[in-house]
């Protein structure tokens, strides 16, 4: 019975022992370090993201100018796919068996990616943006694809097909932001370029949050009720842009056919009212599944359409920027309304000439300016920058650069988009690298007229026309006037920095004398002027060592009190007065007066048809 | 009436010790079934149509239960080599008749229910070998005694490997322990658990690529330190030689047979079984589900219902093979430790039993209910927390489903009715 005994204690011990290591591994497990019951949260619990809606964009009248669509996006459970049936999904989607393979190894990827605490439940983007084919094939076939599951998520409608380098366009967050940004995911869209980019976070609204059990099948098995992990999505709010959308539609018919752009601001304000330019591209283009092949094409058309030139694109302004040389010299004393220089066809010194068009003379101020004569502005120049208060060139020349920049040029205004160009104003050292040290007023006399050096964006024209308006002080330009619920904001208070220029305001009737006799008999752009208002202007013609002249206007009205400053480029257009001045003046009609019908229909059409290549 | 071991007379009362844990195991069972079983979205408790399908299969054990108690105990011996021949019909019969679940063809399907006939076949194989052990003049010796009772054991075994349910089959591998206490050497059993070791680690350092050097170094390097210590006794020193040298000739074996003999699908069963193939959604993925709904449930559970892997089927077979994730994730190291002292309390009590038989029919069926129990408690848990390889068979009296708990339920009674009359 001993050894029966002994063997019966053989069966206590395996008991036992079993016992003992049991209880063992259940302490490491249950007691030990490893955050399980984490994990198993996370298993269960299945964070859905609630896409908002990106804000509907109204003009300054409440005209909606872009709104939200829904889209679809095919997404998956890469590990749930079970027994796939990859011709059902070749054929719907409409794409080859290799790109499907691809698609499914990606998403395995991404869904890895997302994957902490061992959870293992992370679905990934499959394929974004689906057609309506598509959507309505996998609608009726989803419950054949284990694992794929139907998302949505909202795309943008433009209104009109003018506000591509105003608004901007969206495009998909690339690694790089989604790295840098824990609010994007694969597959989100963000303003890539304009507003939508520049308001970006603003505009998108707040993605929401369903938290919700989930077994493993990924079948829902009802939302969490604590409501910390329950919020909804909050839609972008309603931004209300400067823009006037009848003026947007109108100046892009009338640079139809031709290369330039169009730039309207309100002076009082700042607020950019028209934001052109041709070539441009139409954003709904830029919508959907065929996103990324529009964008291939519009960055390959040798026209550029992606080119903002309206802030990107640099000029020399020509015979405009007489109206700021005016001003200055003024300011600098050397020059009254009443300084007559004569003409005699050009301006001569040495070897140097500077033609001028036959005109009577000599000429004051405002006549100069009427009739645009060079042969003044080299003189009223050299006596700016000869001044021998001064006694020396370059500190003569530092004078009329200080001026210059506190008209916000040759640095950027500050317009709320981004990539805007700085122009150029030429600094003394600038000059020094180009002409040697021992430059004379001489040596950069085309400084005067506008050309040279001197460079600005469509914009800063504008800007000026705007500055010529007020008498001395302006805004910086912008394309929005408020977005809901937001207030005080930094770009409200940027807005709203009044900026003086250096030259005193009362000089400034003088100049505007002047430009206010352009559309006049006897004026540059005699003949394209409108009826009971009065315009003040200045016309332009810019040098372009690539081809034929660009044709330059930069105008405001009314007279007293003005609401409209517009500056005019037309690339190859020749003198300002032939396609420049008239784009503007019916702008400007069309703007203060409000009519579906121009004045001056023959000038209209004729702008509306003609072509410039 | 013919001679029978099993006496009516002097009738004790069923033990009510063990009687008292089976039912306590029985209420642990039917709450973890209900458990991992129900349903999140119900604001109310309510029972799943599989807890109240268990609920039916434990009013079918307890009839059962009074079947037997009620019946003549000398039945029991009469008809145990009928029903040994019963059970071993219908597991050939389910090979040509059976439905296919998951791979083994073991189920015989009655609409929505299905019965497992090799559950059965446990305890009909505990009392073929009860009744030839128990004959009178019978001992485990001899060539034809050896053969007969290994026989009765390996019929059942390779008839059910047939069927591919591997579980099943190993579990009567436990039999064995019930040979060692009816007279099996115990060298037999430490010899091929320890040539078991030895295989598991070859094919591991084959699956892994270690070198099998190590395993060599390991077994002659620690032969000659001992043989080096032993040295002035000849005998042990001989046979630790002879260990060591058997011991390496058996590793080789296994090496050459597992890579030039076997089909590269058959070494990937191997390996996904003994866990060193991880696949995402397979085994590897369950275990891993398996730790979490345990490691989740910390010191005192999530609570009854609370547990998400088990409610929400991340684990998989919750139910069945993985219920005692359910004790663990919602009752936590305090219940699932409690949970273990009953069931480790029941089977010392059934091996008190057992010992206490006058009769070796009953000490046979006594050990073989200890020994089958114990397997099946040791390798089931084992697998939930990852110490033992994914071996799909049910936690006796806990799992869902009827064959298992009638099974069991007939296996215990049986003994326990056997045990009344033990004089």
């Amino acid at each position: 019975m001993d050894k029966n005994r002994s063997k019966q204690l053989v069966f206590f011990g395996l008991i036992l022992l079993i016992f003992v290591i049991y209880t063992l591994r259940l302490a490491s497990l249950q007691l030990g370090d490893v955050p399980y019951k984490k994990m198993a949260i996370n298993n269960a619990l299945n964070k859905i993201t609630l896409y908002p809606s990106r804000s509907n964009v109204f003009d300054r009248k409440g005209k909606l100018m872009v709104y939200s669509t829904q889209m679809y996006d095919l997404s998956v459970f890469p590990f749930e796919i079970k027994k796939l049936d990859t011709g059902l999904l070749c054929s719907v989607l409409e794409l080859d068996i290799q790109t499907v393979r691809g698609l499914i190894a990606d998403a395995r990827v991404r869904a890895k990616k997302r994957q902490k605490n061992n959870s293992f439940n992370n679905s990934a983007l499959f394929y974004a943006n689906l057609s309506n084919k598509q959507f309505t094939l996998l609608r009726e076939n989803i419950y054949r694809l284990d694992g794929f599951f139907i998302e949505s998520r909202t795309d943008r409608q433009f209104a009109t097909a003018t506000l591509s380098h105003a608004l901007g366009y969206l495009g998909e967050a690339d690694e790089e932001l989604i790295a840098s940004d824990e609010y994007y995911q694969p597959g989100d869209l963000v303003g890539i370029t304009g507003l939508e980019r520049y308001y970006e976070k603003q505009i998108r609204g707040i993605k929401g949050v369903k938290t919700v059990w989930q077994d493993r099948t990924y079948t829902e098995r009802g939302v969490v009720k604590d409501t910390q992990f329950n919020y909804p999505a909050t839609a972008g709010p309603d931004v209300i842009s400067s823009l006037d959308f009848v003026l947007q539609e109108y100046g892009r018919e009338l640079l139809n056919g031709k290369k330039g752009s169009i730039v309207a601001i309100e002076p009082g304000t700042g607020e950019v009212l028209a934001f052109i330019n041709n070539p441009d591209y139409d954003p709904n283009t830029m919508v959907g599944r065929d996103r990324a092949n529009t964008f291939k094409s519009l960055l390959r058309d040798p026209q550029k359409p992606l080119y903002n030139r309206a802030v990107k694109g640099v000029y020399p302004p020509g015979s405009t920027f007489k109206t700021v040389m005016a001003l200055i010299a003024m300011q600098e004393g050397v020059l009254t309304p009443e300084t007559t220089h004569g003409c005699g066809g050009g301006y001569r010194l040495g070897s140097i000439r500077v033609g001028c068009h036959p005109h009577g003379g000599p000429l004051d101020l405002r006549g100069s300016i009427r009739i645009s004569c060079n042969s003044y502005y080299c003189q009223v120049f050299r006596d700016i920058i000869d001044n021998p208060e001064y006694g020396n060139v370059k500190v003569g020349y530092a004078a009329l650069e200080k001026h210059l920049r506190s008209f916000g040029l040759g640095s950027p205004l500050g317009i709320d988009l981004l990539g805007e160009s700085r122009g150029n104003i030429p600094s003394v050292s600038q000059l020094d690298r180009r002409h040697g040290d021992r430059w004379k007023s001489s040596t950069i006399i085309s400084l005067s007229i506008g050309q040279g050096e001197i460079l600005l964006t469509p914009l800063q024209m504008c800007n000026t026309a705007a500055i010529i308006a007020n008498r001395g002080w302006y805004y910086s330009p912008h394309l929005i006037k408020r977005i809901d619920g937001y207030k005080d904001t930094a770009w409200d208070r940027k807005y709203k920095i009044k900026k003086f220029t250096t030259v005193d305001p009362r000089y400034f009737q003088y100049v505007i004398d002047g430009m206010s006799d352009v559309t006049k008999p006897g004026g540059t752009a005699n003949g394209t002027g409108i009826e009971n208002v009065e315009i003040c202007a200045k016309t332009g013609t810019a040098q372009n060592p690539h081809g034929k002249d660009h044709s330059i206007y930069i105008a405001f009205a009314p007279k007293d009190n003005p609401k409209i400053a517009i500056a005019v480029l037309v690339e190859n257009g020749g003198f300002g007065a032939t396609w420049a001045a008239p784009i503007a003046n019916l702008m400007i009609e069309k703007y203060l007066q409000g009519k579906a019908e121009s004045s001056k229909p023959a000038m209209e059409e004729r702008i509306k048809t003609s072509v410039i290549q | 009436m013919r001679y029978s071991p099993l006496s009516t007379n002097n009738q004790e009362k069923i033990d009510s010790l063990a009687v008292f844990l089976y039912v306590v195991l029985l209420l642990i069972g039917f709450i973890s079934v209900s458990s991992a079983t129900s349903d999140v979205n119900q604001a109310f408790y309510s029972l799943s149509d599989i807890a109240i399908k268990q609920l039916v299969f434990i009013f079918g054990a307890i009839l059962i239960i009074f079947t037997i108690v009620f019946s003549n105990v000398v039945v029991i011996d009469y008809f145990a080599y009928g029903f040994y021949a019963i059970a071993i019909t219908l597991n050939i019969l389910v090979l040509f008749l059976g439905r296919e679940i998951s791979g083994a063809k073991s189920w015989f399907g009655f609409g929505g229910f299905g019965i497992q006939p090799s559950e059965f076949a446990k305890v009909a194989t505990a009392l073929a070998l009860s009744k030839f052990l128990g004959t009178y003049g019978v001992k485990f010796q001899g060539t034809k005694n050896i053969v007969t009772a290994l026989g009765i054991v390996l019929l059942p075994m390779a008839i059910i490997l047939i069927q591919n349910d591997t579980g099943s089959a190993l579990v009567f591998l436990s039999f064995f322990l019930v040979l060692y206490r009816e007279g099996l050497p115990g060298y037999i059993l430490v010899s091929a658990v320890w040539l078991g070791i030895l295989a598991i680690f070859r094919i591991i350092s084959e699956a892994t690529g270690i070198s099998s050097f190590y395993g060599y170094g390991i077994l002659l390097g620690l032969g000659s330190i001992i043989v080096f210590f032993v040295r002035k006794d000849r005998g042990i020193a001989m046979l630790v030689t002879t260990i060591a040298v058997i011991s390496s000739l058996f590793y080789t074996i296994v090496g050459t047979f597992y890579s030039k003999i076997l089909m590269q699908y058959q070494r990937d069963r191997i390996e996904l079984v003994l866990g060193l193939k991880e696949d995402d959604r397979g085994m590897g993925f369950n275990l891993k589900q398996s730790k979490i709904a345990i490691g989740a449930g910390e010191m005192w559970g999530r609570g009854y219902l609370k547990g998400t892997q088990t409610k929400m089927g991340f684990v998989p077979e919750q139910h069945t093979d993985f219920i005692f994730d359910a004790i663990g994730e919602e009752w936590g190291f305090v219940g699932s430790t409690l949970f273990l002292l009953i069931f480790c309390g029941l089977l010392v009590r059934l091996v008190i039993m057992a010992e206490r038989q006058s009769t070796v029919f009953g000490r046979v069926l006594g050990y073989s209910l200890a020994s089958v129990l114990f397997f099946h408690m040791s390798i089931n848990i084992g697998m939930t927390v990852g110490l033992v390889p994914t071996i799909g068979i049910p936690l006796p009296f806990i799992s869902a489903g009827g064959s298992s708990l009638w099974a069991f339920t007939l296996f215990l009674f049986t003994f326990l009715r056997v045990d009344q009359v033990r004089k």
